[in-house]
Protein backbone atom coordinates (compact mmCIF):
# COMPACT_ATOMS: atom_id res chain seq x y z
CA UNK A 1 0.00 0.00 0.00
CA UNK A 2 2.88 2.38 1.19
CA UNK A 3 4.73 1.71 -2.46
CA UNK A 4 1.70 2.22 -4.17
CA UNK A 5 0.57 5.60 -2.74
CA UNK A 6 4.74 6.67 -3.08
CA UNK A 7 4.62 6.54 -7.03
CA UNK A 8 1.07 8.44 -6.53
CA UNK A 9 2.82 11.03 -5.25
CA UNK A 10 5.49 11.14 -7.55
CA UNK A 11 4.05 11.12 -10.29
CA UNK A 12 1.32 14.04 -9.34
CA UNK A 13 4.75 16.01 -7.97
CA UNK A 14 6.01 15.36 -11.67
CA UNK A 15 3.18 16.70 -13.36
CA UNK A 16 2.53 19.70 -11.25
CA UNK A 17 6.37 20.45 -11.54
CA UNK A 18 6.06 20.31 -15.07
CA UNK A 19 2.97 22.41 -15.64
CA UNK A 20 3.91 25.19 -13.27
CA UNK A 21 7.56 25.42 -14.02
CA UNK A 22 7.91 27.14 -17.50
CA UNK A 23 5.06 29.51 -16.20
CA UNK A 24 6.61 30.27 -13.30
CA UNK A 25 10.17 30.55 -15.04
CA UNK A 26 8.41 33.07 -17.74
CA UNK A 27 7.12 35.22 -14.78
CA UNK A 28 10.37 35.49 -13.24
CA UNK A 29 12.36 36.31 -16.19
CA UNK A 30 10.63 39.50 -17.31
CA UNK A 31 11.06 40.64 -13.79
CA UNK A 32 14.72 39.59 -13.06
CA UNK A 33 17.70 42.24 -14.10
CA UNK A 34 20.23 39.81 -15.64
CA UNK A 35 19.69 36.17 -15.24
CA UNK A 36 22.56 34.27 -16.93
CA UNK A 37 25.49 33.42 -14.68
CA UNK A 38 23.23 33.53 -11.41
CA UNK A 39 20.61 30.42 -9.89
CA UNK A 40 18.71 33.04 -8.83
CA UNK A 41 17.95 36.53 -10.65
CA UNK A 42 20.83 39.26 -9.74
CA UNK A 43 17.94 41.33 -8.94
CA UNK A 44 14.31 42.36 -9.70
CA UNK A 45 12.84 45.30 -11.98
CA UNK A 46 10.16 46.08 -13.80
CA UNK A 47 12.56 47.98 -16.39
CA UNK A 48 11.23 45.44 -18.83
CA UNK A 49 7.95 45.52 -18.42
CA UNK A 50 8.19 49.31 -18.87
CA UNK A 51 10.34 49.10 -22.13
CA UNK A 52 8.04 47.01 -24.17
CA UNK A 53 4.37 48.55 -22.79
CA UNK A 54 6.26 51.69 -23.97
CA UNK A 55 5.90 50.58 -27.24
CA UNK A 56 3.26 51.72 -30.22
CA UNK A 57 2.91 48.68 -31.95
CA UNK A 58 2.27 47.29 -28.34
CA UNK A 59 -1.06 48.74 -27.94
CA UNK A 60 -1.63 48.18 -31.27
CA UNK A 61 -1.48 44.43 -31.63
CA UNK A 62 -2.95 43.91 -28.44
CA UNK A 63 -6.13 45.92 -29.58
CA UNK A 64 -5.95 44.19 -33.01
CA UNK A 65 -5.88 40.69 -30.49
CA UNK A 66 -8.47 42.01 -28.28
CA UNK A 67 -10.90 42.95 -31.65
CA UNK A 68 -10.62 40.23 -33.41
CA UNK A 69 -11.26 37.84 -30.43
CA UNK A 70 -14.31 39.88 -29.26
CA UNK A 71 -15.70 39.84 -33.14
CA UNK A 72 -15.27 36.17 -33.20
CA UNK A 73 -16.82 35.47 -30.67
CA UNK A 74 -19.90 37.53 -31.04
CA UNK A 75 -20.04 36.26 -34.49
CA UNK A 76 -19.71 32.54 -32.76
CA UNK A 77 -22.44 33.41 -30.40
CA UNK A 78 -24.68 34.61 -33.20
CA UNK A 79 -24.09 32.20 -35.52
CA UNK A 80 -24.03 29.08 -32.87
CA UNK A 81 -26.19 29.28 -30.22
CA UNK A 82 -29.70 30.10 -32.19
CA UNK A 83 -28.63 26.87 -34.56
CA UNK A 84 -28.64 25.09 -31.78
CA UNK A 85 -31.48 25.66 -29.55
CA UNK A 86 -33.55 25.06 -33.35
CA UNK A 87 -32.31 21.89 -33.46
CA UNK A 88 -32.74 20.88 -30.41
CA UNK A 89 -35.90 22.43 -29.63
CA UNK A 90 -37.54 21.83 -33.63
CA UNK A 91 -35.27 19.64 -35.99
CA UNK A 92 -33.81 16.65 -34.13
CA UNK A 93 -33.15 15.51 -37.41
CA UNK A 94 -30.64 17.80 -38.49
CA UNK A 95 -28.62 17.60 -35.72
CA UNK A 96 -26.17 14.92 -36.98
CA UNK A 97 -25.07 17.60 -40.17
CA UNK A 98 -25.14 20.28 -37.89
CA UNK A 99 -22.64 18.56 -35.58
CA UNK A 100 -20.65 16.95 -38.70
CA UNK A 101 -19.63 21.01 -39.44
CA UNK A 102 -18.64 21.24 -35.61
CA UNK A 103 -16.41 18.29 -35.67
CA UNK A 104 -14.84 19.11 -39.44
CA UNK A 105 -12.73 21.43 -37.50
CA UNK A 106 -10.73 18.93 -35.66
CA UNK A 107 -9.48 17.59 -38.76
CA UNK A 108 -8.24 20.23 -40.27
CA UNK A 109 -4.89 21.88 -39.50
CA UNK A 110 -4.90 25.56 -39.16
CA UNK A 111 -2.39 25.78 -42.16
CA UNK A 112 -4.58 23.70 -44.50
CA UNK A 113 -7.50 25.86 -43.22
CA UNK A 114 -5.36 28.78 -44.40
CA UNK A 115 -4.42 27.25 -47.42
CA UNK A 116 -7.92 25.88 -48.48
CA UNK A 117 -9.29 29.42 -47.89
CA UNK A 118 -6.06 31.22 -50.30
CA UNK A 119 -7.35 28.24 -53.35
CA UNK A 120 -10.98 29.34 -52.71
CA UNK A 121 -10.98 32.93 -52.52
CA UNK A 122 -7.76 34.40 -53.82
CA UNK A 123 -9.98 34.38 -57.14
CA UNK A 124 -11.98 37.34 -55.56
CA UNK A 125 -8.72 39.49 -54.74
CA UNK A 126 -6.14 39.80 -52.13
CA UNK A 127 -8.73 42.59 -50.75
CA UNK A 128 -11.20 39.26 -50.02
CA UNK A 129 -8.70 36.97 -49.09
CA UNK A 130 -6.31 38.41 -47.22
CA UNK A 131 -8.51 40.65 -44.94
CA UNK A 132 -9.33 40.47 -41.13
CA UNK A 133 -12.88 40.10 -42.00
CA UNK A 134 -11.68 36.45 -43.36
CA UNK A 135 -9.28 36.21 -40.79
CA UNK A 136 -12.64 36.46 -38.33
CA UNK A 137 -14.43 34.35 -40.38
CA UNK A 138 -11.60 31.31 -40.60
CA UNK A 139 -11.39 32.05 -36.52
CA UNK A 140 -14.67 31.49 -36.33
CA UNK A 141 -14.47 27.35 -37.98
CA UNK A 142 -11.49 26.48 -35.54
CA UNK A 143 -13.61 27.41 -32.88
CA UNK A 144 -16.93 26.09 -33.69
CA UNK A 145 -16.18 23.11 -31.64
CA UNK A 146 -15.78 25.39 -28.62
CA UNK A 147 -18.56 27.24 -28.37
CA UNK A 148 -21.18 24.39 -30.08
CA UNK A 149 -20.60 22.18 -27.07
CA UNK A 150 -21.30 24.01 -24.02
CA UNK A 151 -24.42 25.65 -25.80
CA UNK A 152 -26.31 22.23 -26.75
CA UNK A 153 -24.85 20.50 -23.29
CA UNK A 154 -26.93 23.53 -21.71
CA UNK A 155 -30.05 23.08 -23.88
CA UNK A 156 -29.69 19.77 -22.54
CA UNK A 157 -29.43 20.38 -19.15
CA UNK A 158 -32.29 23.01 -18.86
CA UNK A 159 -35.07 20.94 -20.69
CA UNK A 160 -35.29 23.58 -22.86
CA UNK A 161 -38.36 22.04 -24.71
CA UNK A 162 -40.36 22.11 -21.26
CA UNK A 163 -39.25 25.98 -20.44
CA UNK A 164 -40.34 26.81 -23.76
CA UNK A 165 -43.97 24.78 -23.60
CA UNK A 166 -44.52 26.34 -20.07
CA UNK A 167 -43.97 29.98 -21.05
CA UNK A 168 -45.86 29.90 -24.24
CA UNK A 169 -48.85 28.50 -22.32
CA UNK A 170 -48.85 31.49 -19.70
CA UNK A 171 -48.95 33.79 -22.67
CA UNK A 172 -45.52 34.38 -23.52
CA UNK A 173 -44.58 35.83 -26.92
CA UNK A 174 -41.77 34.31 -29.05
CA UNK A 175 -39.18 37.29 -27.87
CA UNK A 176 -40.34 37.18 -24.18
CA UNK A 177 -39.80 33.02 -24.24
CA UNK A 178 -36.31 34.18 -25.62
CA UNK A 179 -35.17 36.40 -23.84
CA UNK A 180 -37.05 35.95 -20.34
CA UNK A 181 -36.60 32.20 -20.25
CA UNK A 182 -34.44 30.42 -22.53
CA UNK A 183 -31.20 32.64 -22.53
CA UNK A 184 -30.94 32.82 -18.71
CA UNK A 185 -31.09 29.20 -18.77
CA UNK A 186 -28.48 28.36 -20.90
CA UNK A 187 -26.49 31.48 -20.24
CA UNK A 188 -23.92 29.34 -18.50
CA UNK A 189 -23.23 27.34 -21.71
CA UNK A 190 -23.14 30.69 -23.65
CA UNK A 191 -20.57 31.98 -21.66
CA UNK A 192 -18.32 28.53 -21.16
CA UNK A 193 -18.01 28.63 -24.95
CA UNK A 194 -17.44 32.76 -25.62
CA UNK A 195 -14.60 32.62 -22.92
CA UNK A 196 -13.22 29.11 -24.92
CA UNK A 197 -13.24 31.13 -28.19
CA UNK A 198 -11.89 34.09 -26.81
CA UNK A 199 -9.01 32.15 -25.05
CA UNK A 200 -8.49 30.16 -28.78
CA UNK A 201 -8.56 33.22 -30.91
CA UNK A 202 -6.36 35.40 -28.58
CA UNK A 203 -3.50 33.10 -28.39
CA UNK A 204 -4.12 32.18 -32.30
CA UNK A 205 -1.17 32.46 -34.52
CA UNK A 206 -1.38 30.16 -37.75
CA UNK A 207 -4.68 31.62 -39.25
CA UNK A 208 -3.65 35.15 -38.72
CA UNK A 209 0.06 34.84 -39.50
CA UNK A 210 -0.75 33.23 -43.30
CA UNK A 211 -4.06 34.78 -44.20
CA UNK A 212 -3.15 38.44 -43.04
CA UNK A 213 0.54 38.35 -42.23
CA UNK A 214 1.99 41.95 -41.24
CA UNK A 215 -1.27 44.04 -42.84
CA UNK A 216 -3.25 43.54 -39.38
CA UNK A 217 -0.83 42.17 -36.28
CA UNK A 218 -1.94 40.56 -34.10
CA UNK A 219 -0.53 40.10 -30.04
CA UNK A 220 0.71 36.73 -30.90
CA UNK A 221 2.73 37.42 -33.97
CA UNK A 222 4.23 40.33 -32.04
CA UNK A 223 5.19 37.89 -29.32
CA UNK A 224 6.97 35.41 -32.20
CA UNK A 225 8.77 38.47 -33.47
CA UNK A 226 10.00 39.63 -30.28
CA UNK A 227 10.87 35.99 -29.15
CA UNK A 228 13.75 36.23 -32.16
CA UNK A 229 15.78 39.64 -30.73
CA UNK A 230 14.30 40.50 -27.14
CA UNK A 231 14.02 37.83 -25.04
CA UNK A 232 13.36 39.93 -22.08
CA UNK A 233 10.51 41.87 -23.38
CA UNK A 234 9.44 38.70 -25.31
CA UNK A 235 8.97 37.23 -22.03
CA UNK A 236 6.36 40.13 -20.60
CA UNK A 237 4.34 39.77 -23.32
CA UNK A 238 4.31 36.04 -23.01
CA UNK A 239 2.99 36.44 -19.43
CA UNK A 240 0.10 38.94 -20.81
CA UNK A 241 -0.78 35.86 -22.71
CA UNK A 242 -0.70 33.59 -20.06
CA UNK A 243 -3.03 35.87 -18.01
CA UNK A 244 -5.74 35.98 -20.98
CA UNK A 245 -5.59 32.57 -21.38
CA UNK A 246 -5.74 31.97 -17.08
CA UNK A 247 -8.36 34.78 -16.66
CA UNK A 248 -10.67 33.08 -19.34
CA UNK A 249 -10.35 29.50 -18.40
CA UNK A 250 -11.07 30.47 -14.84
CA UNK A 251 -14.35 32.20 -16.28
CA UNK A 252 -15.16 28.96 -18.05
CA UNK A 253 -14.79 26.50 -14.90
CA UNK A 254 -17.21 29.51 -13.04
CA UNK A 255 -19.58 28.95 -15.69
CA UNK A 256 -19.11 25.62 -16.21
CA UNK A 257 -19.43 25.17 -12.38
CA UNK A 258 -23.39 26.85 -12.18
CA UNK A 259 -24.12 23.86 -15.04
CA UNK A 260 -22.01 20.97 -14.00
CA UNK A 261 -20.68 19.07 -17.40
CA UNK A 262 -21.03 22.18 -19.35
CA UNK A 263 -17.56 22.14 -20.68
CA UNK A 264 -17.40 18.23 -21.63
CA UNK A 265 -15.40 17.71 -25.33
CA UNK A 266 -14.67 20.84 -25.25
CA UNK A 267 -10.55 20.88 -25.38
CA UNK A 268 -8.51 20.04 -27.99
CA UNK A 269 -7.29 21.53 -31.29
CA UNK A 270 -3.95 23.42 -31.36
CA UNK B 1 -58.83 22.71 -37.68
CA UNK B 2 -58.07 25.28 -40.08
CA UNK B 3 -54.42 24.91 -39.56
CA UNK B 4 -54.07 21.00 -39.72
CA UNK B 5 -55.98 21.56 -43.27
CA UNK B 6 -52.49 24.31 -44.30
CA UNK B 7 -50.70 21.84 -42.92
CA UNK B 8 -51.89 18.89 -44.94
CA UNK B 9 -52.39 21.42 -47.85
CA UNK B 10 -48.32 22.04 -48.06
CA UNK B 11 -46.00 19.92 -45.93
CA UNK B 12 -43.36 20.04 -48.09
CA UNK B 13 -43.50 24.03 -48.19
CA UNK B 14 -43.64 23.94 -43.84
CA UNK B 15 -40.77 21.11 -43.83
CA UNK B 16 -38.73 23.71 -45.45
CA UNK B 17 -39.46 26.52 -43.39
CA UNK B 18 -38.60 24.27 -40.57
CA UNK B 19 -35.07 24.11 -41.77
CA UNK B 20 -34.96 28.19 -42.52
CA UNK B 21 -33.62 29.34 -39.44
CA UNK B 22 -30.39 26.76 -40.28
CA UNK B 23 -29.43 28.22 -43.47
CA UNK B 24 -26.79 30.93 -41.92
CA UNK B 25 -25.10 27.86 -40.04
CA UNK B 26 -25.21 25.29 -42.73
CA UNK B 27 -24.09 28.12 -45.27
CA UNK B 28 -21.22 29.49 -43.01
CA UNK B 29 -19.85 25.44 -43.08
CA UNK B 30 -20.48 24.88 -46.50
CA UNK B 31 -19.17 28.42 -47.73
CA UNK B 32 -15.71 28.15 -44.91
CA UNK B 33 -15.28 24.22 -44.97
CA UNK B 34 -17.05 22.10 -47.67
CA UNK B 35 -15.95 24.26 -50.65
CA UNK B 36 -12.58 25.39 -49.74
CA UNK B 37 -11.43 21.64 -48.78
CA UNK B 38 -12.70 20.46 -52.16
CA UNK B 39 -11.21 23.70 -53.77
CA UNK B 40 -7.59 22.30 -52.46
CA UNK B 41 -8.36 18.49 -53.39
CA UNK B 42 -9.63 19.51 -56.88
CA UNK B 43 -6.35 21.79 -57.50
CA UNK B 44 -4.41 19.07 -56.33
CA UNK B 45 -5.55 16.93 -59.38
CA UNK B 46 -4.49 19.39 -61.41
CA UNK B 47 -1.16 20.34 -63.21
CA UNK B 48 0.27 23.79 -63.98
CA UNK B 49 -1.94 23.55 -67.57
CA UNK B 50 -5.27 22.63 -65.55
CA UNK B 51 -5.10 19.02 -67.22
CA UNK B 52 -6.31 16.18 -64.40
CA UNK B 53 -2.33 14.74 -63.40
CA UNK B 54 -1.08 13.11 -59.99
CA UNK B 55 2.22 15.16 -60.80
CA UNK B 56 1.80 17.46 -57.45
CA UNK B 57 1.62 14.32 -55.58
CA UNK B 58 4.40 13.05 -56.94
CA UNK B 59 6.19 16.26 -56.18
CA UNK B 60 4.47 15.64 -52.35
CA UNK B 61 6.62 12.80 -52.59
CA UNK B 62 10.10 14.24 -53.12
CA UNK B 63 12.64 13.48 -50.65
CA UNK B 64 12.26 16.79 -48.81
CA UNK B 65 8.65 16.11 -48.23
CA UNK B 66 8.64 12.69 -47.45
CA UNK B 67 11.30 13.45 -44.73
CA UNK B 68 8.65 16.19 -43.45
CA UNK B 69 6.21 13.85 -43.37
CA UNK B 70 7.84 11.51 -41.83
CA UNK B 71 9.11 13.81 -39.00
CA UNK B 72 5.38 14.88 -38.40
CA UNK B 73 4.38 11.15 -38.00
CA UNK B 74 7.17 10.10 -35.74
CA UNK B 75 6.97 13.53 -34.05
CA UNK B 76 3.62 12.54 -33.38
CA UNK B 77 3.38 9.08 -32.88
CA UNK B 78 5.86 9.87 -29.62
CA UNK B 79 4.29 12.43 -28.24
CA UNK B 80 0.99 11.04 -28.69
CA UNK B 81 2.17 7.62 -27.15
CA UNK B 82 4.25 9.49 -23.66
CA UNK B 83 1.43 11.87 -23.85
CA UNK B 84 -1.57 8.27 -23.45
CA UNK B 85 1.08 6.76 -21.09
CA UNK B 86 2.21 9.71 -18.71
CA UNK B 87 -1.28 11.00 -19.03
CA UNK B 88 -3.42 7.96 -17.81
CA UNK B 89 -1.04 7.38 -15.17
CA UNK B 90 -1.18 10.65 -14.22
CA UNK B 91 -5.29 11.27 -14.52
CA UNK B 92 -5.10 7.50 -12.57
CA UNK B 93 -2.99 9.33 -9.30
CA UNK B 94 -5.21 12.26 -9.71
CA UNK B 95 -8.54 10.47 -9.24
CA UNK B 96 -7.27 8.07 -6.41
CA UNK B 97 -6.36 11.47 -4.62
CA UNK B 98 -8.73 11.33 -1.18
CA UNK B 99 -8.94 15.36 -1.12
CA UNK B 100 -11.82 16.43 -3.33
CA UNK B 101 -9.87 19.68 -3.44
CA UNK B 102 -6.99 18.34 -5.29
CA UNK B 103 -8.50 16.82 -7.56
CA UNK B 104 -10.59 19.74 -8.83
CA UNK B 105 -7.36 21.88 -8.82
CA UNK B 106 -5.56 19.04 -11.04
CA UNK B 107 -8.58 18.89 -13.39
CA UNK B 108 -8.45 22.31 -13.92
CA UNK B 109 -4.96 22.90 -14.76
CA UNK B 110 -5.44 20.24 -17.10
CA UNK B 111 -8.82 22.11 -18.40
CA UNK B 112 -6.35 24.97 -18.53
CA UNK B 113 -3.12 23.42 -20.06
CA UNK B 114 -4.83 21.69 -23.26
CA UNK B 115 -5.43 25.33 -24.25
CA UNK B 116 -1.99 27.11 -23.91
CA UNK B 117 -0.18 26.44 -26.59
CA UNK B 118 1.21 28.20 -29.90
CA UNK B 119 3.64 31.11 -29.41
CA UNK B 120 3.19 31.96 -25.86
CA UNK B 121 4.18 28.18 -24.69
CA UNK B 122 6.93 27.60 -26.64
CA UNK B 123 8.46 30.64 -26.19
CA UNK B 124 8.16 29.39 -21.53
CA UNK B 125 9.63 26.43 -22.74
CA UNK B 126 12.67 28.74 -24.43
CA UNK B 127 13.45 30.44 -21.11
CA UNK B 128 13.18 27.22 -18.93
CA UNK B 129 15.70 24.74 -20.68
CA UNK B 130 16.92 27.08 -23.50
CA UNK B 131 21.12 26.71 -23.62
CA UNK B 132 21.05 29.83 -20.67
CA UNK B 133 16.97 28.62 -19.41
CA UNK B 134 16.49 29.06 -15.79
CA UNK B 135 16.64 25.14 -15.48
CA UNK B 136 19.14 24.61 -17.84
CA UNK B 137 21.52 26.85 -15.23
CA UNK B 138 19.88 25.65 -12.06
CA UNK B 139 21.11 21.95 -13.47
CA UNK B 140 24.47 23.32 -13.83
CA UNK B 141 25.12 25.52 -10.95
CA UNK B 142 23.29 23.22 -8.72
CA UNK B 143 24.09 19.71 -9.43
CA UNK B 144 26.96 20.23 -12.52
CA UNK B 145 24.24 18.66 -14.86
CA UNK B 146 25.38 20.17 -18.27
CA UNK B 147 22.11 19.47 -20.23
CA UNK B 148 24.01 21.58 -23.48
CA UNK B 149 24.79 20.38 -25.77
CA UNK B 150 23.46 17.10 -26.17
CA UNK B 151 20.08 18.53 -25.43
CA UNK B 152 18.82 21.53 -27.58
CA UNK B 153 14.88 22.75 -26.73
CA UNK B 154 15.35 23.52 -30.22
CA UNK B 155 15.76 20.87 -31.90
CA UNK B 156 13.12 17.49 -31.78
CA UNK B 157 13.66 16.73 -28.18
CA UNK B 158 12.87 20.36 -27.25
CA UNK B 159 9.45 19.55 -29.51
CA UNK B 160 8.42 16.63 -27.44
CA UNK B 161 8.72 18.38 -24.26
CA UNK B 162 6.61 21.70 -25.36
CA UNK B 163 4.37 19.58 -27.16
CA UNK B 164 4.09 17.30 -23.77
CA UNK B 165 2.86 20.10 -22.68
CA UNK B 166 -1.05 20.42 -24.06
CA UNK B 167 -0.43 16.47 -24.84
CA UNK B 168 -0.50 15.58 -20.90
CA UNK B 169 -3.28 17.19 -19.63
CA UNK B 170 -5.65 16.49 -22.58
CA UNK B 171 -5.17 12.80 -21.44
CA UNK B 172 -6.40 13.48 -18.54
CA UNK B 173 -9.34 15.12 -19.36
CA UNK B 174 -9.94 11.98 -22.25
CA UNK B 175 -9.12 9.30 -19.99
CA UNK B 176 -10.62 10.16 -16.84
CA UNK B 177 -14.39 8.92 -17.64
CA UNK B 178 -13.33 5.78 -18.43
CA UNK B 179 -11.27 5.48 -15.16
CA UNK B 180 -14.17 6.30 -13.73
CA UNK B 181 -15.96 3.62 -15.10
CA UNK B 182 -13.92 0.97 -13.42
CA UNK B 183 -15.89 -0.61 -11.16
CA UNK B 184 -14.59 -1.30 -7.64
CA UNK B 185 -16.37 -4.48 -7.29
CA UNK B 186 -14.76 -5.83 -10.26
CA UNK B 187 -11.45 -5.56 -8.46
CA UNK B 188 -12.55 -6.93 -5.58
CA UNK B 189 -14.17 -9.82 -7.14
CA UNK B 190 -11.14 -10.55 -9.32
CA UNK B 191 -8.52 -9.97 -6.03
CA UNK B 192 -11.50 -12.83 -3.92
CA UNK B 193 -11.37 -14.84 -6.81
CA UNK B 194 -7.83 -15.14 -6.12
CA UNK B 195 -6.06 -13.08 -8.84
CA UNK B 196 -3.04 -10.56 -8.10
CA UNK B 197 -3.54 -7.08 -8.07
CA UNK B 198 -1.13 -6.93 -11.95
CA UNK B 199 -3.32 -9.81 -13.14
CA UNK B 200 -6.44 -8.14 -12.53
CA UNK B 201 -5.26 -5.06 -14.41
CA UNK B 202 -4.12 -7.28 -17.42
CA UNK B 203 -6.92 -9.35 -17.51
CA UNK B 204 -9.69 -6.73 -16.56
CA UNK B 205 -8.94 -3.11 -15.98
CA UNK B 206 -6.72 -2.60 -19.21
CA UNK B 207 -9.05 -4.51 -21.55
CA UNK B 208 -11.75 -2.10 -20.24
CA UNK B 209 -9.68 1.19 -20.88
CA UNK B 210 -8.18 0.01 -24.63
CA UNK B 211 -10.59 1.12 -26.55
CA UNK B 212 -10.01 4.76 -24.63
CA UNK B 213 -6.37 4.15 -24.47
CA UNK B 214 -6.87 4.02 -27.90
CA UNK B 215 -9.08 6.47 -28.83
CA UNK B 216 -6.88 8.83 -26.40
CA UNK B 217 -3.98 7.98 -28.91
CA UNK B 218 -5.40 9.02 -32.18
CA UNK B 219 -6.84 12.06 -30.74
CA UNK B 220 -3.25 13.33 -29.19
CA UNK B 221 -2.06 12.11 -32.83
CA UNK B 222 -3.82 14.44 -34.45
CA UNK B 223 -3.72 17.19 -31.69
CA UNK B 224 0.08 16.99 -32.52
CA UNK B 225 0.32 16.37 -36.43
CA UNK B 226 -2.03 19.52 -36.98
CA UNK B 227 0.16 21.83 -34.46
CA UNK B 228 2.33 24.69 -36.43
CA UNK B 229 2.76 27.80 -34.07
CA UNK B 230 4.10 26.01 -31.28
CA UNK B 231 7.34 24.50 -33.71
CA UNK B 232 7.41 27.57 -35.69
CA UNK B 233 8.48 29.57 -32.89
CA UNK B 234 10.26 26.93 -30.97
CA UNK B 235 12.39 26.06 -34.16
CA UNK B 236 11.72 28.24 -37.22
CA UNK B 237 12.54 26.99 -40.18
CA UNK B 238 15.02 24.66 -39.22
CA UNK B 239 12.61 21.46 -38.13
CA UNK B 240 11.15 19.55 -41.55
CA UNK B 241 7.40 19.22 -40.52
CA UNK B 242 4.43 18.81 -43.00
CA UNK B 243 2.87 22.17 -41.42
CA UNK B 244 6.28 23.88 -41.40
CA UNK B 245 6.71 22.98 -44.93
CA UNK B 246 2.64 24.04 -46.06
CA UNK B 247 3.28 27.25 -44.67
CA UNK B 248 6.46 28.00 -46.25
CA UNK B 249 4.96 27.01 -49.72
CA UNK B 250 1.93 29.25 -48.39
CA UNK B 251 4.19 32.20 -47.76
CA UNK B 252 6.03 31.46 -51.24
CA UNK B 253 9.46 30.90 -49.08
CA UNK B 254 10.27 28.02 -51.14
CA UNK B 255 10.01 28.08 -55.22
CA UNK B 256 7.99 25.27 -56.43
CA UNK B 257 4.98 24.11 -57.88
CA UNK B 258 1.70 25.37 -55.93
CA UNK B 259 -0.03 22.49 -56.24
CA UNK B 260 2.96 20.73 -54.08
CA UNK B 261 0.99 22.40 -50.95
CA UNK B 262 -1.85 21.38 -51.77
CA UNK B 263 -1.26 17.55 -52.57
CA UNK B 264 0.33 17.60 -48.94
CA UNK B 265 -2.27 19.26 -47.87
CA UNK B 266 -4.88 16.42 -48.85
CA UNK B 267 -2.78 13.99 -47.43
CA UNK B 268 -2.56 15.63 -44.24
CA UNK B 269 -6.60 15.68 -44.32
CA UNK B 270 -6.71 11.73 -44.83
CA UNK B 271 -4.38 11.50 -42.06
CA UNK B 272 -6.20 13.78 -39.85
CA UNK B 273 -9.47 12.41 -41.28
CA UNK B 274 -8.03 8.77 -40.20
CA UNK B 275 -7.30 9.75 -36.96
CA UNK B 276 -10.76 11.73 -35.74
CA UNK B 277 -12.92 8.88 -37.61
CA UNK B 278 -10.93 6.69 -35.68
CA UNK B 279 -11.16 7.68 -32.34
CA UNK B 280 -15.36 8.02 -32.66
CA UNK B 281 -15.11 4.49 -33.18
CA UNK B 282 -13.23 3.36 -29.88
CA UNK B 283 -15.77 6.06 -28.26
CA UNK B 284 -18.54 3.95 -29.87
CA UNK B 285 -17.00 1.07 -27.96
CA UNK B 286 -16.51 2.60 -24.69
CA UNK B 287 -20.29 3.34 -24.32
CA UNK B 288 -20.22 -0.53 -23.66
CA UNK B 289 -18.93 -0.25 -20.38
CA UNK B 290 -21.17 2.25 -19.12
CA UNK B 291 -24.39 0.80 -17.98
Amino acid sequence: MRTRSAWRGAIIAIFLIYMLVPLLATLLFSFATRWDRTILPEGLSIQWWKAVMAKRAFGMTLRNSLALSLATMLASIILVAPTAYWTHLRLPKARPYVELFTILPFGIPGVVLALALIRCYARFGAAVVYSPAMLVAACMVISLPFMYRPVLNALNAADVKVLTEAAQSLGAGWFRTMTRVIVPNIMSGIASGALLVFSTVFVEFTLANLLVGARFKTFPMYLVEFTRFDGRQASALAVISFVFAWLASIGVLLAAGRSEGAREGAAGAK
Amino acid sequence: MSTRSTERRAPGARRLLLWLPLLPFFLFGILMEIIPILSVLLSSLRDSQGGLSLANYARAMTKINRESFMNSVRLSAITAALGVGIGSLAGYAIMQSRSLFFRKVATALADVATNFGGAPLAFAFIVTLGSTGIVTQLLKKAFGIALYPSFRVYSVSGLVLAYLYFQLPLMILLIQPSLRGLKEEWREAALNLGATEARYWAKVALPVLAPSLAGGFLLLFANSYGAYATAWTLTGPDINLVTIRIAALIRGEVQLEPGTADAMAVISLAIMSLCVLGSMLTNRLTQRWKS
